[in-house]
């Protein structure tokens, strides 16, 4: 278990305040936020290369605080890697082993596991310059788990790759983490990559924690507006409680004069009339109702009448931009191409849209 | 192409120009009386004097400045500005009055007491060094800096992480990757205390078969007109600054990792 407690790191402009963060053992978690946000500084201040402010950081039992980086049993993979460019990538990764004067025979065959799920053994003699950036991260990954840290650091692991390969550094960091249960801290500011490897994130904005919890309970679940902002959230609205619906158990929110209609289970706060909230829905839960195709219970509540009023195509999915008629709201619904092509739609097209329900999310 | 011709002219004018300079040289050198002066006990000693003396010059002042640099490179500290300014200080200060600083200096009660109980710096041997040393000191200290600044502290950062202490990061890491920019600045350094003149004649003298380094010899040849053994002198200084440009060169290639 890592647990790291009030971590307060003042550092030119910015301020970081008040972090905490516990992982499990052979947890993956993911701090998350924007660009700038002083990720890597926290990384520095976990690893000692950087004193905080205030905080205390323990590894297992052992508070590591006041300990030199060398002593913390923690590995660090930079953005840029930062590969030793005058050793071989075989000299790279037993570089721990023989810094820390391991024994090298007992971790031989661990090695050589690593190497075989990273699939690297053709590239052990080459140097850093001549490997690929794929390569390069494999290796650099390597490095760090070669000397068994206790917690493995990793800054922005996926940046800078080309897409293909980015998916095949995601498999493998998916794979090494299943096949070995490194204790990781992630920082990145792209979702997509905790969405695929992570457990558990805290999402960081301005310097404070904005939230934390469990991959898709932020997901779908963002705390705040500005969460649901920085997970790229489209549909967000600002919304007033009409009026309280005892019988059906729901609450009649209005969005500049449309009528939308939410389960009270929805809510953990208690939801006066005329409170103000922020509603939101993902794009790829608004869906467009087939003519003459028959409608659940659970999509008749919140049926939409409107005009779209553009199509963009993307890689996977179209993105159908619609307006309704009443209250003129724009709505963001993303289609994936198989749906889309069953659905005849056009810009300018009168069609009707239905929000599921459990889809949508109300933010106090 | 105007312009292109322009500006390559200007590069070609000053190759000539120092060309011209060493082939003059060549006009007064006459087979014998050449090969006399070459051998001449106080030429050969001049030689030998300027060799050894640069060298433990440029030992000092690698001993304090490769710590120095490093410090001034890679940590924040009060008074850094101030310290790194100093630096620059022979640089500005003329040569000759650096050396009649230290003249002034060893006639302090400290000086004095330094001379008494140790080692004699005023027209004495350890004098040139000293001189020598503290005109490249800075420069050695400066130079080295910048080959460190190209290292990103990246590297020792993760080199830490992985379980070496500051000082094996410094010599596992940093050390190896800024290698040969250190070793050019070292060059660089040694060059600048080989030919040192200013500084060393005023604190050290001109005392042939003792104090003697070239640059002083040439001036001692010239002021005697001593041609011959002053352009014999002179073209083997420029001889072991071109080997040093040459060595400098050779650094500068950037070293492939295969």
């Amino acid at each position: 278990m890592i647990r790291i407690e009030g971590l307060t790191i003042l550092f030119d402009t910015f301020k970081i305040v008040d972090l905490n963060i516990q992982i499990e053992e052979g947890g993956f978690h993911f701090l998350l936020g924007p660009t700038g946000s002083g990720k890597t500084l926290i990384l520095e201040s976990i690893m000692g290369l950087r004193k905080p402010k205030t905080g205390r950081i323990w590894i297992g039992d052992k508070e590591v605080q006041g300990l030199p980086p060398e002593r913390r049993g923690i590995s660090y993979v930079p953005q840029d890697l930062a590969l030793f460019p005058h050793l071989k990538a075989r000299e790279n990764i037993l570089f721990g082993i023989r810094a820390r004067n391991l024994d090298m025979q007992i971790y031989e065959e661990y090695v050589q596991a690593l190497v075989e799920v990273m699939k690297i053994e053709h590239l052990l003699e080459r140097y850093p310059a001549h490997l690929s950036g794929g390569e390069r991260k494999r290796v650099a990954l390597l490095r760090a788990l070669a000397p068994k840290p206790k917690l493995l650091l990793l800054d922005e692991p996926l940046s800078g790759l080309d897409p293909s390969i980015k998916v095949d550094i995601q498999h493998l960091l998916k794979n090494l983490h299943a096949s070995f249960h490194p204790t990781t801290l992630c920082v990145t500011h792209d979702f997509e990559e905790v969405y695929f490897l992570g457990d558990g994130m805290t999402i960081f904005i301005d310097g404070k924690v904005e939230q934390v919890g469990k991959r898709d309970d932020v997901f779908w679940g963002p705390k705040s507006k500005k969460v649901a902002q920085f997970l790229g959230a489209k549909n967000l609205y600002r919304a007033k409680v009409l009026r309280n619906e005892k019988s059906s158990q729901r609450l009649i929110l209005g969005v500049n004069g449309l009528q939308v209609s939410t389960p009270m289970s929805l809510y953990q706060d208690k939801m006066e009339i005329g409170r103000e909230v922020d509603l939101f829905i993902r794009p790829e839960e608004v869906m467009i109702i087939r003519e003459g195709k028959f409608v659940k219970d659970s999509l008749k509540q919140n049926i939409f009448k409107g005009k779209i009023l553009d199509i963009t195509d993307r890689e996977r999915a179209r993105t159908v931009y619609f307006q309704t008629m009443e209250g003129k709201i724009l709505f963001e619904i993303s289609i994936p191409n198989y749906a889309f092509r069953n659905l005849d739609l056009s810009t300018g097209k009168m069609v009707r849209i239905a929000l599921r329900e459990e889809s949508l999310w109300v933010m106090a | 192409m105007t312009f292109r011709y322009t500006m390559i002219g200007a590069a070609v004018c000053i190759f000539v120009f120092y060309l011209g300079l060493i082939l003059s040289l060549f006009y007064f050198v006459g087979g014998k009386v050449f090969w006399e002066a070459l051998s001449h006990p106080n030429t050969l000693f001049s030689i030998r004097m300027s060799l050894i003396a640069a060298t433990v010059a440029t030992f000092f002042a690698v001993i304090v400045g490769l710590p120095s640099a490093y410090a001034l490179s890679r940590f924040e500290f009060t008074g850094k500005r101030i310290l790194d300014t100093f630096l620059e200080i022979p640089l500005i200060i003329s040569p000759i009055a650096l050396g009649a600083a230290f003249l002034v200096f060893f006639n302090t009660p400290l000086g004095e007491l330094i001379q008494n109980k140790g080692i004699f710096f005023v027209f004495e041997v350890p004098g040139i060094i000293l001189a020598q040393f503290a005109t490249i000191a800075g420069l050695a200290t400066r130079l080295m800096k910048a080959s460190l600044d190209e290292i990103s502290p990246r590297y020792e950062a993760v080199a830490r992480s992985l379980g070496s202490s500051p000082w094996q990061a410094f010599y596992r890491v940093t050390l190896p990757l800024s290698f040969r920019g250190l070793l050019a600045s070292i060059i660089l350094s040694w060059a600048k205390a080989f030919g040192e003149f200013g500084a060393t004649v005023t604190l050290a003298g001109a005392m042939p078969r003792k104090t003697e380094t070239m640059p002083i010899a040439i001036f001692t040849a010239l002021a005697s007109a001593n041609i011959d053994k002053a352009i014999v002198l002179i073209l083997i200084l420029v001889g072991f600054g071109l080997l040093t440009l040459y060595g400098v060169r050779l650094t500068g290639k950037r070293f492939r990792y295969d």
